[in-house]
């Protein structure tokens, strides 16, 4: 096997799947994802459900943190700015789902964007702990904006009434009909969502935007030297990021019929840094096997949990919490480079077949 | 007038209590260029292993009857508890530098945010599964509900028990830095790592003894914040976030800005709880609790290091 296909022609560059052992993988995984919402429960399709929502925002988590190098905690406040957009769009101004997603990532990216003037000044340690007071700034404001508008702090989604067949209404149902379940349709959406997501960030990574975050990454100074406007990739990082966290926030809305503000905490900030790190800072793949691989361990770990000797007031998210973490942080430790460090290593092996390094 | 006084003087003893916590933040920090996550979890680990320590021992069979006591403990003396759970607490901080953080020595700076905060998760939870859930109350050697009169304000004896032992803690710190050995070893390893293991400094062990004495600070905190709450549960080290501000106003460098910022940030709260809360209407509800964050980003609008932080110099 070649280690690499000969390049004679820019296409060649420029494909995202250049060799036929990509385009096999591609086809692989299409059958995967399209068979995977018919054999799977209904437990299976939550838990897709939650992987799916989680792709994105550590797609969203990645542009900022693993190519732009701005360590951000305050990723789960521009999650929860997308959900209870759509929320308030869907259910009290009654807009289409495809029209509210959209507009809630607009409304994130717009408040990332403003946060972007600090990132200009402030470096590493500094802007992680601006970005948790954004998460508490945002709580304290969505919490006592919806107080005063609504006498509440969560709402309602309304998912039933999207996804629409016939409805009297007239926004449509999500009930099961025809071939698809209401979980199966909105497994297609999403996994359309976090496929078209990578195909973003893919395109970020290895275009002019990408290169200038990871300039800016690796030396701020040097880059800027070398004519590569530091501010605006800044700026522009945490646009686009925040815009996906919007999107995720908002898918996180559909997969719940009602969203309260307390899952979106420091909890769901580190978890997204988490996913970016264990599945290995800086790419693509590192984002969506480090999502994936995060949202499944844990009912994993529950699961495993209960076969822990404690007490059974001991809750099964604590016993999960006990399996995991240690896991996740020895994991960290030992392999820097996350789940792309294995990856790269299988791949390595194969290629170099049947020789050894 | 009276008034302004009254919230200023629970203002100082808010603020002495995020003067300690920042201060852990800070010294962590300059030793270790670590943002230390899990400090909150050791300051309730401090409280609660001094609950646990003070609270008298109960018989299996007292502790079924009715109107017992929940907790039942080893029943020491309050004064010989606290040295004892200042200790463990920073035992404990030492080992989670040396077992987590030590291999993580130049690694990219997120990675030592999420370690520390994932121990701080691993040390919460451990902490519910050895002392439950539950709430617990300290109780206090001296009479919780008494008080000095200073004019017309009020000076409980509690807010002043904490006013003085964060006086106490900060000064014998300073000193401690100033003139000993030790203080001299950890502020050459501070300003560099590498210089001060040239000229025989064992960096190791000043690691370790820097964290100790934070987590020192973080049971002090800890019992400071059990004596004033009516009860401590392991989620009490939330109160550390709301002690970050305070390490980014003074400086991430700077024991003396984290002191100075703590009780600033303090006073602002407790002046803001009493006076704009309610003049913000159904938008102030809580409102003081995100002030010390409005506060920071003012702060670092016009100073991106903080009040006495170190201005870094880049070369390429």
């Amino acid at each position: 096997m070649p280690t690499r296909k000969l390049v004679t022609r820019y296409e060649d560059d420029l494909a995202l799947f250049p060799d036929r052992y990509h385009k096999l993988g591609l086809v692989a995984g299409v059958i995967v994802l399209g068979i995977f919402p018919f054999v799977a429960g209904s437990y299976g399709l939550t838990v897709s459900h939650s992987g799916l929502i989680a792709v994105v925002g550590a797609i969203g988590m990645m542009i900022l943190t693993g190519f732009a190098g701005q360590v951000s905690l305050g990723h789960a406040a521009f999650l929860a700015l997308g959900a209870y957009t759509v929320a308030i769009l869907g259910g009290t101004f009654g807009w289409p789902f495809w029209l509210a997603l959209p507009v809630g990532g607009l409304v994130a990216a717009g408040i990332g964007l403003m946060v972007g003037p600090f990132a200009l000044r402030l470096e590493g340690l500094y802007l992680a702990i601006v970005t948790v007071g954004l998460l508490f700034l945002v709580d304290h404001l969505l919490r006592n904006g919806l107080d005063i508008a609504y006498g509440k702090d969560y709402l309602t989604v309304p998912m039933h009434t999207w996804f629409a067949v016939d409805d009297p209404s007239g926004l449509g149902t999500f009930r099961d009909d025809g071939a698809l379940s209401g979980a199966q349709k909105l497994y297609f959406f999403f996994l359309a969502l976090a496929g078209g997501a990578a195909w973003v960030s893919k395109n970020i990574q290895r275009s002019r935007t990408g290169r200038a975050m990871m300039a800016v990454r690796d030396r701020d100074l040097a880059a800027e030297v070398l004519g590569v406007d530091a501010a605006r990739t800044k700026f522009v990082a945490f646009g686009i990021s925040s815009f996906f966290a919007g999107i995720a926030g908002g898918m996180y809305a559909f997969a719940h019929p009602v969203i309260t503000l307390e899952p979106f905490g420091l909890t769901m900030s580190v978890g997204y840094i988490a996913m970016v790190v264990l599945g290995g800072a800086g790419t693509t793949f590192g984002a969506v096997w480090g999502a994936l691989a995060f949202v499944l361990l844990l009912p994993l770990c529950e699961l495993a949990g209960e076969a822990l000797p404690f007490p059974d007031t001991f809750s099964s998210e604590n016993r999960a919490v006990l399996l995991f973490y240690p896991a996740l942080c020895l994991f960290l430790v030992f392999e820097p480079l996350g789940i792309l460090g294995i990856w790269l290593r299988i791949k390595r092996y194969f290629m170099a077949w049947p020789f050894r390094y | 007038m009276t008034e302004f006084i009254q919230y200023l003087v629970s203002g100082v003893a808010l603020g002495g209590v995020y003067a300690l916590v920042a201060l852990g933040f800070v010294v962590i920090y300059r030793a270790s260029q670590v943002f230390n996550f899990a400090h909150g979890e050791l300051l309730a680990f401090g409280a609660l292993s001094m609950v646990w320590m003070t609270a008298p021992a109960v018989s299996e069979e007292d502790m079924l009857s009715i109107g017992a006591p929940e907790v039942s403990g080893l029943g020491l003396p309050w004064f010989a508890a606290l040295p004892i759970a200042l200790a463990a607490t920073g035992v404990l901080a030492a080992l989670v530098e040396r077992v987590a953080l030590r291999p993580l020595v130049g690694r990219p700076v997120f990675v030592s945010i999420i370690i520390t905060l994932f121990i701080g998760a691993l040390l919460r939870t451990a902490m519910i599964l050895i002392y439950g859930a539950g709430g617990m109350p300290l109780a206090t050697p001296w009479d919780p509900m008494g008080s000095f009169q200073i004019g017309d304000a009020v000076l409980g004896y509690t807010s002043a028990a904490i006013i003085g032992a964060s006086a106490v803690a900060l000064l014998a710190f300073f000193a401690l830095l100033r003139f000993s050995r030790l203080g001299i070893a950890m502020r050459a390893t501070s300003s560099d790592q590498e210089t001060a293991l040239a000229l025989g400094i064992p960096v190791g062990r000043v690691f370790a003894a820097t964290w100790m004495i934070a987590g020192g600070f973080a049971a002090l905190a800890g019992v400071c914040v059990a004596v004033r709450d009516p009860q401590v549960d392991p989620t009490t080290g939330f109160i550390a976030l709301r002690a970050f501000p305070a390490v980014i106003v003074g400086g991430l460098e700077s024991p003396t800005g984290a002191v100075l910022a703590g009780l600033l940030l303090g006073v602002a709260e407790v002046m803001t709880a009493g006076y704009l809360n309610d003049a913000l209407g159904d938008m102030g509800r809580n409102f003081h609790i995100v002030m010390p964050y409005l506060l920071m980003i003012a702060v670092l609008i016009v100073r991106p290091y903080g009040l006495l932080g170190q201005r870094k110099v880049e070369r390429l």
